[in-house]
Order: C-alpha cells, then structure tokens, then sequence
C-alpha cells in the first residue's frame, strides 16, 4: 500500500468535509450522534427494552388498577384517564431520568472523557444524552398505553397525538431535573439510588395518580417545585380541553404551565450542565 | 519552528491537597516534534496531560495550544489534539467501528449516519485503511468487549487519529501491551508522523520507547528536573555505566536524574 498518498489522501478529504460543516451544524451533528448512541445502546439491551415494557404494568396495573378499584369513587372526573395521563407522564420522567444515569456509568469507565475532550458545546453533549434515554422512555409510553388498552382505559386519536407531540418536552424538562440530581454526583450506586428516589417521590407530590388540587403546607410546596406538576398539567389540559372535567383535573392556566416547564427547564438544564461539566474538570 | 504548545510557570493543586501537584513548570513544544515527558508515578504527568487537553482546570499559569489559550478557549484547543488516555476509553458496548464513527462524528469530521454502509465514501475507506494498517481489519465489527487490550490500544489510535489533529497527547499509550503489539503500535505512530507532520506528546514508563524523540522533559515532584534532547542527557551522566561496551542509555541518565533531585529533596 502506497502510504504517502493514501494517508495524505485521507487527511485531505477530511479537512475537506470539516470545512463543509459549520459550527451550528456541527453541534447539531454532535447532538445527533449522541442521541444515535443512546438508541443504539438501548436496542444492544433486550434486557433494558423488557424492563421497560414490565414497568407499566407494575406501574399502571398494579398500583393504578388497584387505586381505580379502591378509592376513586366519587371524585367527579374518569379516574382511569387521569390516571393514564399520570403514568404516562410519570413514565417519560422515570425513564429518562434513569437513562440519564448511564452518564454516571459513562464516567466509571471513563468514556465522559472521550465526549468531553470533543469540541462540542457540553450542551451538545448533555441534550444529546437526554434525548437518546427518551427512546427508552418512548418505549414505555407504548407499553403503558398497552396496558391501558388492557384496563379498558383508552385515548381518542387526537389526544394520543397531543400526548405524542408534547412527549420530547417532557423529556427534555425530566433530563433536566434528571440533570440536576446527577450534576455532582460521582458514584453510580449512590446515582442509582437519587434516580430511583426523587422520580418516585415525585409521582405522589406532582399528582400523577392522586390529585393534588387540596394539598397544603410543606406538600404544596415541594408539588410546586417539581417540574412534572406543570408537564401534567399541560398534558391534562390539552387532553381535556372542551370537556366538563377539565376544570375538575386541570390545576393552571396552559399559558402558566408551558411559562413554568421552559422556565424550569432552562433553570434545571443550565445549573444541572455547569454542576456536571464542573465536576469532571475542578478536582 | 513555531511552538505549538506552551506552558508558562503551570500550578496545579487539588481541592484539599497540601502540596502542588503541579508546581510551577514551564516547557515548550514546536511543531512536528516527539516529545517525551517522563517521570516516576505521581510525578504530576497525567495531572499536566489532563489540563493540557482541557480535562483538568489549571491553578495557575498559563498553557497555549496551537495559539490558543486551554482554558478561555478550549473548543478551539479540542479541534487541534487528539488524546490517547491512561486509562482505555472505548465504549464497551459498542463495536470497534461504532466507537470509531462516534468520534469522527462528534468531531464535525463526517455526518452521521446509522450504519457504517451508509457513512460516507470517504469514511468507510479511511477506516478500512487504518484498520488494515493497524492490523484490526477482521476485529472492525466486533464488541469492544471480545477484543484484546492490544486490539484497544490500537483502536483508540486510530480513533484518535481520525480527526487529523496537529498534536498528539499519548498518556502510557503502551501499558500492558505485548512486544509485538507495543511495536506495531509504535509503527504507525511514526508512519502517522512522517505523513502528516502530528506533534506527539508522550508519557511512559518505557524509557527505551523515548530514546528516539527530538525532546525529553523529567518531572519529578511536580517539578521539572532536566528538559533537553536525549543526547544532551545522556552527556550529563556522572557515572560510567559498565560493561565500557554498552553506550548509556536514556534509561540511565533518566534514572541518574532522578536519583539525583531526589538526594535534592532528601
């Protein structure tokens, strides 16, 4: 093999292809190939992918069939679609979030460092992140409404479809808040154990299977700081809108709500991305 | 020459740490040299590597890359180097070639694609030239999982490559590899140099591996102990090594270095 020509060759054809790419679609491409690699890592998981096909049921049958058989009667609104919204929320948050966990894992076998040494925006690199664990998350929603179908819960198509298109919203506010609690965190067990706790105290305070509208004190509180009280919220409202419940199940004004999501969102997503990209490079 | 990297009285100490693990060094490198920077373990030479690829924050000094500063602008820096760290950082669940069109994709070099099929021509003949080079051609598709250390090693070579950068940073790129390994690595490395001019900065144990390079810097304690080329070092031999036929190596006049700022020390 003619070494000169070919190397020199290679070299040529990739300056070529650099000049190509501007640094906006640079950042794009970057943030595509890292939620490539989350997808791909998710399908090389069949383990992964039945886990989150078994969590709706353990989720919505189990302890939604069970509050729908026990103690929904008498609240004024279908129970079963409020708690259907709730899962399927609370599943986007749940999964993303533990996906998110993997950038923990990432830097035990020190592939952070390959990402961070690329001259990416750690923006880039952490939306990347976020938005390649949503895969997993997006896997879950399909099982849930599975599982709905099962309990005869059901969405008309229109509904399905606004759930569907706010569902990478979702996802970017739970990778953010997922962000924040993984910031500064360096051990994967003590990862773990934060991105089991917090998803799930959140699914009571934030009203994903149990109302919220008479909390009070310290509990009203905490339900006002958990961003998945607004994304409910929203996708309540936009699931009923029209309907005679949607006062008894919508808490804000849709306008409040999307303020509260971005607002939270770009807050969680900044301190959450300076908190991690800190930790990796002051020691 | 121009200098491609500088480092200017560089301090670096650890949160909670009492003594500088950094203190105070200064050296520079010029375009397309070897440079070798050699030292005892915990001499402060992955620390200096770390915040010369922008991995580490510096407690103070200043450090330029190819003109641009490693802190204020490290993206700029990022474009410039390629890195081969201590420690393997493949993704092990994904293939050889997937770890390889990751880089090359997050480093603007190609768009992604899906598969390496629908990567571009470009791509998949640099990648089944450099794999063939290096001897991995059969192991491309392969999880990072079933292939050798040595395999790793020269995986991530041709990762780091990929990119074309101007300066090499190769920490202990050889640590565990077999001889035959360690050479075919060393092979290309040079080959890599003489085609497109690369800076290589190296850190090893392996003092015979830096018997060829234009420069070697000795830290030691933090501090730089000598800073000159091989030949230069070697004169400054005190003692006579034995038997008379062998000529001093780097090894000894590295070891007699030491020795000697450590009675410093002492």
């Amino acid at each position: 093999m003619d070494m000169t020509v070919t190397a020199r060759g290679g070299a040529t054809a990739v300056s070529a292809e650099k000049k190509r790419m501007s640094r906006a679609a640079r950042e794009l491409n970057a943030t595509v190939t890292i939620v490539a690699r989350g997808v791909l890592l998710t399908l090389k998981s069949p383990a992964t992918l039945i886990m989150s096909l078994i969590m709706p049921i353990v989720m919505m049958y189990m302890i939604g069939g069970n509050l729908s058989q026990n103690m929904a009667g008498g609240l004024g609104f279908d129970y079963g679609r409020f708690m259907l919204i709730g899962m399927l929320v609370n599943m986007l948050f749940m999964m993303t979030c533990q996906g998110l966990s993997g950038l923990v894992e990432d830097r035990e076998t020190d592939f952070t460092q390959e990402m961070f040494v690329a001259p990416v925006s750690r923006y880039s690199i952490v939306v990347g992140t976020i938005l390649g664990s949503a895969f997993l998350a997006i896997v879950s929603c399909f099982g849930t409404l599975a599982v709905g179908l099962f309990m005869g819960i059901r969405l008309g198509a229109g509904q399905l479809l606004a759930v569907l298109a706010l569902s990478p919203l979702m996802c970017l506010a739970a990778g953010a808040f997922g962000m924040l609690l993984l910031g500064s965190i360096r051990n994967r067990r003590a990862a773990n154990i934060a991105i089991m706790l917090v998803p799930m105290a959140q699914m009571f305070l934030s009203g994903a299977i149990i109302p919220i509208a008479d909390s009070s004190g310290l509990l009203l509180v905490l339900s006002r700081l958990m961003p998945m009280t607004y994304c409910l919220d929203l996708v309540r409202a936009v699931v009923c809108a029209g309907t005679p419940e949607y006062d008894a199940v919508v808490l804000f004004n849709p306008a409040v709500t999307s303020a509260a999501i971005l607002g939270l969102t770009a807050l969680f997503l900044a301190v959450g991305t300076w908190l991690f990209a800190r930790s990796e490079t002051h020691k | 020459m121009n200098k491609i990297l500088e480092v200017n009285n560089l301090v670096k100490r650890y949160d909670k740490a009492r003594y500088n693990a950094v203190d105070d060094i200064s050296f520079s490198v010029d375009e397309g040299e070897f440079f070798a920077f050699l030292g005892p373990n915990g001499a402060g030479k992955t620390t200096t590597i770390s915040i010369l690829t922008t991995t580490l924050t510096k407690t103070g000094g200043e450090v330029l890359i190819a003109g641009y500063d490693a802190q204020r602008q490290a993206k700029e820096v990022r474009e410039n180097i390629g890195i081969i760290f201590q420690k393997p950082s493949l993704d092990p669940q994904l293939t050889a070639e997937e770890n390889i069109r990751f880089h090359a994709c997050l480093y603007g070099v190609y768009g992604y694609r899906p598969t390496f099929g629908l990567m571009p021509r470009a791509y998949r003949d640099r990648v089944r030239e450099l794999a063939e080079i290096v001897g991995i051609s059969d192991a491309m598709f392969k999880p990072i999982k079933k292939l050798s250390g040595g395999m790793q090693r020269k995986l991530e070579i041709i990762r780091s490559l990929i990119h074309t950068p101007k300066i090499l940073f190769l920490d202990e790129p050889t640590t565990g590899l077999d001889a035959v390994s360690r050479r075919g690595l060393w092979e290309y490395i040079n080959r890599s140099r003489r085609e497109n001019g690369t800076t290589v900065f190296l850190t090893t144990h392996y003092i015979d591996e830096a018997e060829n390079v234009d420069k070697v810097c000795i830290i030691n304690h933090g501090k730089i102990a000598a800073c000159c080329s091989p030949g230069e070092l070697k004169r400054t031999l005190e003692y006579d090594p034995t038997p008379r036929v062998c000529l001093p190596t780097l090894e000894d006049a590295y070891i007699a270095y030491l020795t000697k700022t450590e009675r410093r020390s002492a």
